[in-house]
């Protein structure tokens, strides 16, 4: 197998199987099956760390969930605000979601993220809960007016942002994603042993992990700048 | 790679919405839950000892106040003890003078009775010697009356 066939084979995303519901055939490709496995293990780990909580005498895993809460929570909500407090639910969700999604291709996985029809939803979701963030927040009749603002020339550009921003969002984190699996596939042919450990650490672990942060905090950003 | 697929996107949206849900319902309401839970007791432990301050607090100026009415009670008992004390010396100091005053009074009669009686003893004894020197000297040769005159005479040289 030449190196461009394996290539394209780890980039491909494959369908698993399909569910017949109802003449209907809807096909389950390889990333949500993924997307299944970091819910669970997310799922799972939540009910883990918040198993017996108790107001004093605290243990170690209480600790430390309340510790991940605190952090999160402040992460976010250091761009979302007091206002957009609501959101961070949502936001750290998917932080930790994508956090996870990024760096599960260490554990032998193919990254969910790595088909861009996942980070497309994610983005999707992210302009539909800005929009509707916007409107919820500042009734239609404002939200309408913020496309004209700060003059009515802009208008087209603020319109067009409506369609830039998720797809930006979106092919961002498929690009980086993408980008480092093929930079790390290429280092461990040419460089084998040692090194390609430790540029993973940079492209697997932090830029997976900073990728999240970024998703994250641009869709707080917008949150943000909509509910003003 | 990049081919857009409905179905996908379609799983992942409804994915995340599961997963977010499920975060809320495992994760953030538990632990808001507790610190909130945490946070009400605290306030209850704070304001149970602020209570707890102010009591002490009444308690303590209760004490106050008492140590000070016990203090002007002292005070007053002392101050009324020393004046009865001051009127029972005052009282025995008199009775004693008194005493002392009838004593010496009835020490001053008494001598004075003996002394008239010595006195009186004294003259009776002369008159006798007297007489009965007379007597001697005299012998019978004189009477009675001439006795007596004799006598008058001397008494009357003896008592000037």
């Amino acid at each position: 197998m030449t190196l461009a066939e394996k290539l394209v084979e780890e980039l491909n995303c494959e369908e698993v199987f399909t569910l017949h519901i109802g003449g209907l055939d809807i096909p389950v490709m390889e990333s949500v099956v993924v997307t299944w496995i970091v819910m669970a293990v997310l799922i799972l780990l939540a009910i883990f760390l918040t198993r017996g909580l108790k107001t004093q005498n605290i243990s170690k895993r209480q600790a430390f969930a309340e510790l991940i809460y605190e952090k999160l929570n402040a992460i976010v909500g250091a761009t979302l605000g007091e206002e957009g407090k609501a959101y961070t639910g949502y936001l750290v969700t998917v932080l930790l979601y994508i956090g996870l999604s990024n760096i599960i291709g260490l554990f032998g996985f193919k990254s969910p993220t790595k088909d861009v029809n996942v980070t497309a939803a994610l983005a999707l979701m992210s302009i539909i809960l800005v929009e509707a963030a916007g409107v919820y927040h500042l009734g239609v009749r404002k939200w309408l007016h913020k496309f004209v603002e700060p003059v009515p020339i802009v208008t087209p550009f603020n319109i067009l942002d409506v369609f830039t921003r998720p797809l930006s969002l979106c092919m961002r984190l498929f690009g980086n994603v993408l980008g480092a699996f093929v930079i790390m596939e290429l280092l461990k042919i040419v460089v084998p042993p040692v090194i390609p450990a430790v540029f993973s650490l940079y492209f697997d672990l932090f830029d997976g992990l900073l990728q999240a942060y970024v998703f994250v905090f641009l869709t707080s950003l917008y949150i943000k700048e909509a509910i003003e | 790679m990049i081919n857009i697929s409905f179905w996908s996107i379609l799983w992942t949206v409804v994915n995340l919405l599961i997963l977010v849900v499920a975060f809320r319902i495992f994760f953030f309401k538990p632990i808001a839950n507790i610190i909130a839970k945490r946070q009400e007791e605290a306030n209850e432990v704070y304001a149970r000892a602020t209570d707890k301050e102010n009591e002490a607090n009444d308690l303590a100026a209760q004490y106050e106040k008492k140590v000070a009415e016990a203090e002007s009670e002292k005070k007053q008992i002392i101050a009324e003890a020393r004046k009865s004390a001051d009127g029972q010396y005052q009282k025995i100091v008199a009775d004693a003078k008194d005493d002392a005053k009838s004593i010496h009074d009835a020490a001053v009669a008494e001598a004075n009775h003996e002394k008239e009686q010595i006195i009186a003893s004294a003259k009776k004894e002369i008159a006798d010697i007297v007489v009965e020197a007379t007597t001697k000297v005299v012998g019978s040769k004189t009477g009675a009356d001439v006795d007596s005159r004799l006598f008058d005479e001397f008494l009357g040289k003896a008592g000037e």
